[in-house]
This record gives C-alpha cells, sequence and structure tokens, in this order.
C-alpha cells in the first residue's frame, strides 16, 4: 500500500464521508428517539397515515415493537442502506474510473508504484473508510439507544443485524470498484456501479410491497438483510456474512487482475 | 536505451500505429514529429506501459516498459500531452504529491524549478490557466531529475518566452547527459536541440533522419512584396523559381542559392520579405517530392 496515495484519496473524500455520517447520525438520533416504549402505538399511529405500499417499501412493517425490532424496521429497511451506498459508488467511481477517464492516472501510473500497489492502494482507501463510516454509525446507534432507553437494546441482536449489514455494504462495494475498474469512462462506470445497487435497492423495496413481485428479493443482495430471520436464526446471519465476505474477496480480486492488465488510453 | 520493435497499437477506428521500430540511444536528444493524430502519443503509452500493444514491444535497457513498470519508472520522467492533475489540489499540494510518490529526496530542484518558470503555487489547479498548468506539469516531471525524459508536444500552451526557457532546460539535461524523447508537431521546436528526429504520419515511420539532412530538406522560400508590377516581372524572368501569389507578392523557392536570390533583390524595390513558415506538410512534401505521390 502507497500511504501518499491512501492519504490523497482520504483528503479527495472526506467531506463526503462526513456529510453520510452526519446524515446517519442524524436518522440514527431521530428514528431512536422516536421510539415510545409506553405507547409504541404513536408509532403506528404515524403508519398509519401512510399508503401500505409505502409503508412495505420502507420495510416500515411492524414486526413487534421492543426497540430492536423498532430499530431493525426503520432504520435497515432503507435509511441505513441508501447513505453508505451513497458513498460507495460515488467514491468507488472516483478512485479509479474517474481518473483514467479525466488522464489523471498517468500522474499514479509514472510513479514507480506497480499497478496492483496502486488499486490495491485505492481499495484499501475505499473499503477501511466504509467500514468506519458503518462501525461509527452503529456505535453512535447503540450509544444513542443507550443514552435514550438504557438497558432496552438486545446487543447482540443489534451487533448480528450489523453484522449483516456491514457484509452486504462491502460485496455492494466490492461491485462498484469492479466497475470503476473495468471501464474507462466515468459514465459507464457510474452506470453500473450506480446502476447494480440502485437496482438491488428497487428490487427490494418492490419485493416487501405485494406477492407478486416478491420473487424480486432473490435478485438483490439487500434481502439478506432480513430482519426477522436474523433475530430469530443467529446462525443464519453468520453464515449469510461469511458468503458475502467471499464474494467480496472475489470481486476484489477480480478488480485488481483487471485492473493490472488493462490497456488505458491515458 | 529505448528499443521499439515491430510495436503496433490498433484501435476500434482502425487508427492506431503500425509496426514501428526505432531506437534511441542513450545520451541523445530524440524528437518525434508527426501531425496530430498521426500516432505520437499512442506510441508514448507504449513506451509508458499505459496501453497493451496488438504486437511487438518497447524495452528501456532490456527491461519490458509494459511489465518492468515499477523498476522503470524510478528512471523515466514523463510529462502528458493532455495534462490532467488531481483538480482539488493546489500546484504547490500537487507537486509535494508527485514528489512524494516518487520518494523525492530533496525540494531544491523543485523550489529552483518553481522560480525559474514563474509558477503561482497557492492556487487551486482547477482555476489554472492552460499555460500555468503546463508549467506545473513540466516541473513536476523535471523535478524529479530523471535518466529518460519522455516528453509529449512538452511547449503546447508556453508563451514564446517560456518556451524559451524550457528549451533552455531541455539543452540543459542534454548537457548532463540524459536521454530525451520529445514528440511535437512544431519543426522548429524539435529543430533547436534535438540530435535525430523520428516522422511519423497515419502511424507508420516514416523517416528517422539527423537534424541536419531533415534541415537540408526545409524548403527554403521567401515572400517577397515589391513596389512595382515591373519589378515583379523583372523577378519572375530572373531565373529564380517562383510562385506569384497577387499582383507585386511572389513566393520564391531559394534552396541553397542565397547569393543569387540577393543579388536579384538587390536590383529591384523590395517592400517586404517575409520567411514562409514551413509546416511539417511541407517537409512531407519535400522528403517525398512534390506531388507527394507516395504517401500511402
Amino acid at each position: 500500500m502507497n500511504k501518499t496515495l491512501f492519504f490523497a484519496s482520504l483528503k479527495a473524500n472526506w467531506k463526503l464521508w462526513l456529510g453520510m455520517f452526519l446524515v446517519l447520525l442524524m436518522y440514527i438520533s431521530m428514528l431512536i428517539g422516536m421510539y415510545d416504549p409506553e405507547n409504541a402505538k404513536g408509532m403506528e399511529a404515524i403508519v398509519a397515515t401512510l399508503p401500505p405500499a409505502i409503508v412495505s417499501a420502507f420495510g416500515f412493517n411492524a414486526i413487534g415493537y421492543d426497540l430492536t425490532n423498532h430499530i431493525g424496521t426503520y432504520l435497515y429497511g432503507f435509511l441505513f442502506l441508501i447513505f453508505p451506498l451513497i458513498y460507495t459508488v460515488t467514491v468507488s467511481n472516483k478512485l479509479i474510473a474517474r481518473h483514467i477517464d479525466r488522464g489523471s492516472m498517468v500522474y499514479l501510473l509514472a510513479t514507480p508504484n506497480t499497478r496492483k500497489k496502486i488499486v490495491l492502494t485505492q481499495a484499501a482507501f475505499l473499503f477501511s473508510s466504509i467500514i468506519a463510516l458503518l462501525i461509527l454509525s452503529i456505535a453512535m446507534g447503540l450509544l444513542v439507544s443507550e443514552m435514550m432507553f438504557p438497558g432496552m437494546l438486545d446487543i447482540d441482536k443489534y451487533l448480528l443485524l450489523n453484522l449483516v449489514t456491514v457484509a452486504v455494504h462491502l460485496a455492494i462495494c466490492g461491485i462498484a470498484f469492479l466497475a470503476s475498474c473495468i471501464f474507462s469512462e466515468s459514465k459507464n462506470s457510474l452506470m453500473v456501479g450506480v446502476g447494480i445497487p440502485l437496482i438491488f435497492l428497487m428490487f427490494r423495496m418492490l419485493s416487501s410491497v405485494g406477492d407478486k413481485l416478491s420473487g424480486l428479493k432473490y435478485l438483490s443482495l439487500f434481502s439478506f438483510i432480513d430482519v426477522p430471520k436474523i433475530f430469530s436464526n443467529p446462525g443464519y446471519a453468520w453464515w449469510s456474512s461469511g458468503l458475502l465476505l467471499l464474494m467480496t474477496i472475489i470481486l476484489l480480486l477480480i478488480s485488481v487482475r483487471i485492473f493490472d492488465k488493462k490497456s488505458m488510453n491515458i | 536505451m529505448i528499443k521499439v520493435q515491430q510495436l503496433t497499437q490498433i484501435y476500434k477506428s482502425g487508427k492506431g500505429i503500425f509496426d514501428l521500430n526505432f531506437e534511441i540511444k542513450e545520451g541523445e536528444v530524440f524528437g518525434y514529429l508527426g501531425p496530430n493524430g498521426s500516432g505520437k502519443t499512442t506510441t508514448i503509452r507504449n513506451i509508458m506501459g499505459f496501453a497493451n500493444a496488438n504486437e511487438g514491444r518497447v524495452t528501456i535497457r532490456g527491461l519490458d516498459c509494459r511489465k518492468d513498470t515499477a523498476e522503470l519508472r524510478k528512471i523515466i520522467g514523463y510529462l502528458p500531452g493532455e495534462i490532467a492533475f488531481f483538480d482539488n489540489m493546489t500546484g504547490f499540494e500537487f507537486l509535494k504529491f508527485v514528489g512524494d510518490m516518487h520518494l523525492m529526496k530533496s525540494n531544491e530542484r523543485r523550489d529552483k524549478l518553481i522560480d525559474q518558470f514563474e509558477l503561482e503555487t497557492e492556487g487551486k489547479i482547477r482555476k489554472m490557466s492552460k499555460g500555468m498548468k503546463q508549467k506545473l506539469g513540466i516541473i513536476a516531471t523535471f523535478m524529479i531529475d530523471p535518466e529518460i525524459y519522455i516528453l509529449d508536444e512538452p511547449t503546447s500552451g508556453l508563451d514564446p518566452f517560456m518556451q524559451n526557457e524550457f528549451m533552455e532546460l531541455v539543452d540543459k539535461e542534454k548537457s548532463r547527459g540524459k536521454t530525451i524523447m520529445m514528440s511535437s508537431h512544431i519543426f522548429e521546436e524539435v529543430e533547436r536541440s534535438c540530435d535525430r528526429a523520428g516522422i511519423i504520419r497515419e502511424g507508420r515511420l516514416v523517416t528517422i533522419e539527423d537534424l541536419k539532412s531533415l534541415k537540408a530538406m526545409k524548403s527554403r522560400e521567401f515572400i517577397v512584396t515589391l513596389n512595382t508590377k515591373e519589378d515583379a516581372q523583372k523577378l519572375e524572368k530572373s531565373g529564380l523559381e517562383t510562385h506569384a501569389m497577387g499582383k507585386r507578392k511572389i513566393k520564391v523557392h531559394v534552396g541553397e542559392n542565397f547569393d543569387g536570390f540577393i543579388k536579384v533583390l538587390s536590383a529591384l524595390k523590395v517592400l517586404n520579405l517575409d520567411v514562409q513558415q514551413r509546416s511539417l506538410e511541407d517537409i512531407f512534401m519535400t522528403y517525398y517530392g512534390k506531388n507527394g505521390g507516395q504517401h500511402e
């Protein structure tokens, strides 16, 4: 890994990172604050005012009403998916494809570093920054819960849910990074690197709307974040995370190889 | 030192470079001349190991330019033709970044170059003018003090004063024994400091010549404007190779016959005397004869 490049990437992307973190922090605090242990019906009342299709699309289907379920339902149905996703797809494209498209890749490749080292450094930045974003957000969720409702969060379940969520985000990261390595034009890299994760998200939302579309869930990585299943079956959380991590590693290895062999017109 | 062998890279459009063979010697300044779109940059992309050739290869001191890149980059300084930087950086941050990536030990050379080219390093790169960016690129290339320079159209965007400053820098590096390859579409730029030049056209190497022989090929033409029609007629009948461009404006192909030309002019009233700008096309024409029939 090349430290100079790592810090240059950090400098180019920290604002977006911070933005996403603050947005997540806001939603985490807001949604946890909305939990009312005395009168969970208040939440149900809000949900009841929304059209049923929207309620299920955003995963707001009530599945029991303790704090852990509340978080799982309202945060992990959409918000905790979309904001890290925005970070992932934007940064993935910027780290490789955009440099090739613009020609600034020259200034990375013309230095005494192998292509492998360059691409691995960029991957290291991408993965470590998304992991940092998620872990800090998860920690903030824990902190806010304990401050507002001490002892009410089932920490084991909460961590299992996040294990799967992090694993899904890493796999998505792998896809976006691969797209960035394959395509030499930013617009193509974005089309695939943003398109596939967005389609996954759309499929997940559509699949929970009605039975007709429920088959779509098999076409989306986000379906691994199956809150009731994770809470009732810890084994599922472990093996699905393992599977997703394996997938991430394979995607990363392919990305490195493609970048190493690629012919660039820069 | 730099050996290009059977190098072929064909793009989807059918353009590209075809079976290039040439060698650049250690300590030599090699000009690489060709019109826009002739394949200069494609050749350089292969020397730098950015692109994958369809056939052939480039080696530097026996090392493969596509595979042994990390090793070779320690001795090569590269100036891209179309410079794109990291636009969120300031000029200074960029130079520091490049220096760190190259593990540059001292900043002395960098700071001297900044002074010499009068570069303002404070502003964001994205707001710099084209000439300013070109200077920044030149400094980033020369500050690492490489053994080999690969320069793709290095003076484009520079004003004449800075062009001169740059050519002096090239001369200085040449005297320090550096090997330099410099591409250009302007003959004069190559003429000044190159030992030899290769001419590429439509992806094929037309010729490699000593600069002396190339200079001899330049068509020496002057455009003379005379005071009266009568003088113009006298000039046309003088036996020199002439071509009327207007009633009193005549192009004279002088060749080596400067003395004869001056003697004829001395008897006439000359209002203006211009040197005909020679383009690369003219040199091709000279090389292939007037009809250019052998171009393909």
